[in-house]
């Protein structure tokens, strides 16, 4: 599922950049550090979609370094036990396949007819969700579940 | 030919259960049973109710507390009483169920036909439904088996749940400590057990039943083999497990991504590098082979044989289960407590305390207490807006609760509606009726009186009704105008009753100044489909 939520990260930004696009560096700067990363409480990162406030810098003792806390509105995907997907079949082997629905790995267990880069919709049944990482597994034996999409039967 | 029931432990079914922690290591130590809770729960409201229903508490008039809980507590154990031999029988259908070629056999005992103990484990249990707390020698000695092996079994069923135990050092001190305490309690010796044993320095272990959570065990138990089976059958919302069959060591499908290997189309064994084989297949059958139709349609027929017998084989301890479900659990306490309440009797002397039900009289039985708080916040929490509009949509005629007896109180200031009452202007003459009918009551329980009382009483009712009636529609020809402010009058009053329908704690939120009529037109309205049958319950305290 998608959520469009605020977040807050304390960036560190080297001295060189200190100067008039100070704040667009630090913008870029957190696009380049967040987006697609993934953190168990609130999933993966897909895009930033704007910056609230950047507060006030603190220099680093030692290091020069400035530490801005940034809050920032961003679009995240967070996988839930249950939730309907539609994913791309990665790899198939003899204990089942492996699909992808944009960032995140499901694994499908029993089902080993299905075609390597067919698209598959898929109910996830159960998630791991580690600090930095989320693993799903899903069925596709339920109704309406199943191949969607033959890569053989499209072109 | 009868199920592999034993395919199913609860040994088995924790660690299924372990799929759910979140942590990337799931070979920590098993979860803790999280079921006895909200069963429990659900369990000894019921017994509560029921226990409060029997007591019948209000029909005495208001007293100073203290007094109260006593006819409870009496009322509870004579149904304790009661009710054992059907919790008995329980255990013993469980036992044959489930742990009927059990064998207590330490793993490095050769298993050899002589020594084959199966069936043990049944007739401890059966020894065990006809005692309450014993001490574990006491009982090897009148099994005429070793304590060590009669251990073995009952720590087999204490990780089971089924029996409670208790572990006690009974040291010169502790032995001078009671046999003070005795002492002080009137007489010279000690007469229970504990007496003879007080200057050795022996850890002495002392086991009971424990039948509140037997059933939530054998429950639990029943619905884990059928969801498993149930599960299995149409493959759906089952996690893959894995197994090695080298190293034995078990992955779920969570671990699938370390787990592929890039040479073959297999998984592989993080520690021994061997194939896993899929684990879940055990249930079903060996002949499952790679997965091709034939085999997974036998494995269907298998499951659903499987689950046929289940149901069948099991249907005498689903009923039992049934029966024994309304009733109150024995329950014995801790050791302790248990204890305290045979010195007490013995000490007091009284030769119908000492007689088995004591064990549940209300001190002593401490168990179901802390649930008591937890009910009344799950039951307060349910009045809300929304119970508010129904109660609105409803106002044409429909639907007042009349509040069950049992849920009735001393100190509770309710609404007549919720009474079961009807009439606000014949009150008086009634409430001596009602009064005089309480005395009968308390005297003895005369059924035919009452029921010609209710009788009755109907009649004068549905009298009174009629008059009102008519009453009422030469009011509304008169004056209409007026009749359409009552009603709105109604609207919001009846909301506000069902407000207080939903809630334990009754609030005065009866708005005093009331006129009569308004009463009547709203009491109209109830009287046709009210049922009135708690008249005997009520305590009088507005009017």
């Amino acid at each position: 599922m998608f959520f469009h939520i605020v977040l807050e990260r304390n960036m560190q930004l080297h001295p060189r950049h200190f100067g008039p696009h100070l704040r667009d560096k630090l913008v870029s700067k957190l696009i380049k550090d967040v987006e697609g990363t993934c953190s168990g409480r609130h999933g993966f990162v897909v895009a930033i979609t704007g910056v609230e406030e950047i507060g006030k810098g603190l220099i680093r003792e030692g290091t020069g370094y400035v530490t801005f806390p940034v809050k920032y509105q961003c679009v995240v995907f967070r996988p839930f036990k249950g939730e309907i997907l539609e994913a791309v079949v990665t790899m198939v082997n003899k204990m089942g396949f492996f699909a992808e629905a944009g960032p995140v790995q499901i694994f499908v267990s029993n089902h080993v007819k299905i075609q390597k880069e067919s698209e598959v919709r898929l109910k996830v049944i159960g998630t791991r969700v580690d600090a930095t990482e989320i693993f799903c597994i899903g069925t596709i034996k339920d109704d309406f579940l199943g191949v969607i999409s033959d890569p053989g039967a499209a072109v | 030919m009868t199920v592999p029931i034993q395919v199913i432990q609860l040994t088995d079914l924790k660690q299924d259960n372990n799929w759910l922690s979140p942590t990337k290591e799931r070979r920590g130590p098993p979860l803790p049973y999280l079921f006895p809770f909200p069963l429990r729960l659900r369990s000894n409201r019921r017994r509560r109710r029921r226990a409060a229903a029997r007591a019948k508490p209000p029909r005495t008039p208001p007293r100073s507390g203290g007094g109260l809980p006593a006819p409870r507590a009496d009322l509870a154990s004579a149904a304790a009483m009661g009710s054992i031999e059907s919790f008995n029988r329980l255990v013993r259908l469980a036992a044959r169920a489930f742990y009927d070629d059990i064998s207590m056999k330490g793993d490095n005992q050769p298993k050899t036909s002589r020594g084959d103990n199966r069936g043990m484990a049944v007739v401890v249990l059966d020894a065990l439904t006809r005692r309450q707390w014993v001490r574990e020698e006491d009982l090897a000695k009148a099994l005429k088996l070793h304590s060590k092996q009669l251990r073995r079994i009952l720590r087999f069923f204490e990780e089971e749940k089924l029996v409670t135990r208790d572990h006690r050092k009974e040291s010169a001190k502790g032995a001078k400590i009671y046999s003070a305490a005795a002492a002080a309690a009137g007489d010279g010796q000690p007469v229970t057990k504990e007496g003879e044993e007080k200057v050795k320095m022996h850890t002495h272990s002392y086991c009971c039943l424990d039948y509140a959570q037997i059933c939530d065990v054998v429950r639990y138990r029943i619905h884990r083999m059928k969801k498993k089976l149930k599960d299995e059958l149409d493959s759906r919302n089952t996690i893959q497990h894995y197994i090695c069959p080298n190293c034995k060591k078990r992955y779920s499908a969570f671990d699938a991504l370390q787990l592929i290997s890039y040479t073959d189309e297999y998984f592989h064994c993080e520690n021994c590098n061997g194939e896993l084989v899929a684990e879940s297949d055990k249930l079903a059958s060996e002949e499952m082979g790679d997965g091709d139709d034939n085999a997974r349609k036998r494995r269907r027929e298998k499951l659903k044989d499987m689950q046929q017998r289940i149901d069948e084989q099991l249907k005498p301890l689903q009923a039992q289960l049934n029966r024994v479900k309304d009733l109150p659990a024995p329950e014995f306490g801790s050791l302790q407590s248990w204890e305290r309440a045979n010195i007490g009797a013995f000490g007091t002397a009284d030769p119908s305390a000492a007689d088995p039900s004591r064990n549940s009289q209300g001190p002593y039985n401490g168990t179901p207490m802390p649930y008591l708080g937890e009910t009344k916040v799950e039951v307060a929490l349910s009045g809300n807006g929304v119970k508010d509009e129904g109660a609105e949509s409803g106002t044409n005629g429909n639907a007042l609760k009349v509040l069950p007896p049992w849920m009735i109180k001393q100190g509770m200031t309710l609404t007549k509606e919720q009474r079961g009452e009807t009439s606000n202007s014949s009150n008086p003459d009634e409430k001596s009726e009602v009064k005089d009918e309480k005395k009968q009551d308390s005297k003895e329980d005369e059924k035919s009186i009452h029921d010609e009382y209710i009788k009755a009483y109907y009649e004068a009712l549905k009298k009174r009704q009629e008059e009102e009636e008519a009453k009422r529609k030469i009011q509304q020809e008169g004056e209409t105008f007026a009749s359409a402010s009552h009603s709105e009058r109604q609207v919001g009053m009846k909301s506000k009753r069902d407000d207080d329908d939903d809630g334990i704690e009754w609030e005065e939120e009866q708005p005093a100044g009331n006129t009569a009529e308004t009463y009547k037109l709203a009491d109209l309205n109830v009287e046709a489909q009210e049922s009135g049958d708690e008249e005997d319950d009520i305590d009088w305290e507005e009017g």
